[in-house]
């Protein structure tokens, strides 16, 4: 395979799972929910982008409708799942990934059922080359990752984002200061999972196509790997997460046609992936980078005002 | 269509010792270290290709390979609560932690077993074919699998009320600080209560496969209902789980015959046991608790 397509394809894909791993890291290291059902959410605008893009709506406005319907389902789940406690959480939205897969598997007529359907690609211009097509998606990819980065940057540094972080550290306490821990959590869930379905979308569109087979439980453990090796609460770290594990599951794949291992490969990077799991939460629980200091604007004038206040003084 | 009810029951009694047995194991360790243990899944499926190994591959014979797959079964669950979840507990991880680490733990496990045993379904033979016995349509493996479900409700009930070490699992349980002060060692009880947890989700795995397939995913397969029933029995509570996977068991077996009379796909019999964990989640989450208080 031509080696610049395989690093623009990786660059593609890191883009994808940055977005998806942003919005993990918003709900799991600001408001600290256990969304363990995340491919729930990237299934729904995967196939919300498939299903439209074939009724003749412009790309935009399909991605528009992945990340609002996403976002609908994220809420109406939010309803009665955020009043339960974490593990119950967590239980409850892995199943309804499980469910959300069986249904799209068993409609045939919903869209393809096992054999899934065709996606055209957002932005296709005739006679152009696999570069250039790989060109275009990443500039697409990263468009939104950029908006998403800037909108989860300056949540997290607002008070918005120190309201979420004081009810991930300690629920009672914030809400005796008058924040309502489900409104929040239910706010976090929802654009979250908005996030998490326009990256649904960019998916369905570069792949050129749905299966139920692509949205399996592993989907949503390799976005949890990204960000609790990148670092829990930190927007930067996260990313870096989506590209190592990203980077080292190419690696492995390119392994498998060099080295001959006794074991399969596919099966050792995943045995590979769980022990490096279990090793940064016993060695490192705080990732890679630890997690981001809030800054405000406050924060600099208090400092600045310190200094100037120390300059008169001497 | 007529609906042969009586067959509906039987399948019931069959599906619901399934998951009793399949059960019993995470509700206890999920009870005593608090955090559901996603990777039991995995135990159940390593149970059924240690079995396959010992009873097709080496040739001893379906009896003496439950009791090697529930001991050595038994062996990984305390290697894995001592190895993994006691140092992560020790270090002050949060139960989404202990959750993640379990989850990566069962893809250790799952593509372990994958990369020895291949993804290829696996048969066992020599099960027997069934035979008809009144209006029923009845396998010898029925038969066992329902009379190990009766054994292991005995078994435990006489295990947890009269002797000392099943007083001990029940006090850790309920307080752990509490079992600690009054000398009991609840270490030493977590770990049996892992050993005997493992084991059980292994002779699952066995009955499953034997009736099935064994793939790395026969776990995978039925740890919905299995999490279905723990939290349907209540969180460490043995006798709501036998009530709870009869329930399940039927609950299932009525919806099969439902989703046929509705002329939709028989796969969301799954579907099933998922609406019965979100409905206990959202409006009971202490489950049948409460009717067995002294459990």
């Amino acid at each position: 395979m031509d080696p610049l397509l395989y690093v623009l394809d990786l660059i593609v894909f890191i883009g994808i799972f940055g977005i998806v791993s942003l919005s993990l890291n918003l709900e799991f290291g600001f408001a600290g929910l256990a969304n363990f059902g995340k491919v729930a959410f990237f299934l729904i605008g995967a196939y919300t982008y498939a299903l439209l893009s074939q009724a003749g709506i412009p790309f935009y406005l399909c991605l528009i409708a992945s990340a609002l319907i996403s976002a609908i389902f994220g809420l109406v789940i939010s309803l009665p799942a955020l009043r339960l406690r974490a593990d119950y959480l967590a239980i409850a939205i892995l199943a309804f990934g499980e469910i959300l897969r069986l249904i799209v598997k068993s409609e045939d007529w919903l869209a393809g059922g096992d054999w899934g359907v065709t996606v055209a690609r957002a932005i296709s211009i005739t006679g152009a080359s696999h570069r250039v097509d790989a060109l275009i998606n990443i500039g697409l990819v990263y468009f939104c990752l950029l908006i998403f980065f800037v909108i989860i940057q300056l949540l997290a540094n607002s008070p918005y984002g120190r309201a979420m972080r004081a009810i991930r550290e300690d629920e009672l306490a914030a809400e005796v200061m008058g924040k309502d821990r489900t409104k929040f959590k239910a706010q976090a869930l929802m654009l979250g999972s908005a996030m998490a379905g326009v990256a649904g979308g960019l998916y369905a569109q570069y792949l050129h196509c749905v299966l139920p087979g692509m949205f399996m439980p592993m989907i949503t453990f390799t976005v949890w790997i990204m960000v609790l090796l990148g670092g829990p609460g930190n927007n930067w770290g996260v990313l870096l997460g989506a590209t190592l594990v990203e980077v080292f599951e190419r690696g492995t794949n390119i392994a498998k046609d060099y080295i001959d291992l006794p074991v399969d490969p596919s099966n050792l990077q995943y045995i590979l992936f769980g022990a490096l799991i279990i090793f940064v939460l016993l060695y490192r629980p705080q990732g890679i980078l630890k997690e981001s200091k809030i800054r405000s604007k406050a924060q600099r004038l208090a400092f600045n005002g310190r200094r100037s206040a120390k300059n008169k003084g001497s | 269509m007529a609906v042969n009810w009586a067959q509906v029951i039987f399948n019931s009694a069959v599906t619901g010792s399934l998951y009793l047995i399949g059960a019993v194991g995470l509700t206890l360790t999920y009870g005593l270290s608090k955090f559901p243990n996603f990777a039991h899944a995995e135990l159940i499926t390593l149970g059924a290709f240690i079995s396959y190994l010992v009873s097709e591959q080496l040739g001893l014979g379906l009896l003496p390979s439950l009791l090697v797959a529930f001991l050595v079964t038994g062996v990984v669950g305390i290697l894995c609560c001592r190895g993994i979840f006691q140092p992560l507990a020790r270090r002050g991880s949060s139960i989404i932690h202990l959750m993640v680490a379990s989850i990566a733990l069962g893809f250790i496990l799952r593509h372990g077993i994958g990369a020895i045993w291949t993804w290829k379904p696996l048969y066992f033979t020599g099960i027997g074919s069934a035979f008809d016995f009144g209006p029923l349509r009845i396998t010898h493996l029925w038969l066992w699998l329902i009379f190990a479900a009766l054994a292991l409700s005995l078994a435990m009930h006489l295990f947890l009320m009269n002797t000392k070490i099943g007083k001990a699992i029940r006090a850790s349980s309920s307080n752990p600080e509490l079992a600690q002060a009054s000398g009991i060692n609840v270490d030493r009880v977590i770990w049996v209560t892992w050993f005997i947890g493992a084991g059980l989700a292994a002779i699952a795995g066995v009955f499953r496969g034997a009736d099935t397939q064994i793939w790395p995913m026969t776990g995978w397969d039925i740890i919905l209902p299995i999490f279905a029933v723990a939290i349907l029995g209540g969180i460490g509570n043995f006798y709501g789980a036998i009530a709870a996977a009869f329930i399940i068991g039927l609950a299932e077996n009525i919806g099969v015959v439902g989703l046929m009379a509705l002329g939709l796909s028989t796969t969301y019999r799954v579907g099933i046991a998922f609406l019965i964990l979100i409905v206990t989640l959202i409006v009971k989450p202490e489950g049948l608790a409460m009717l067995f208080r002294r459990a």
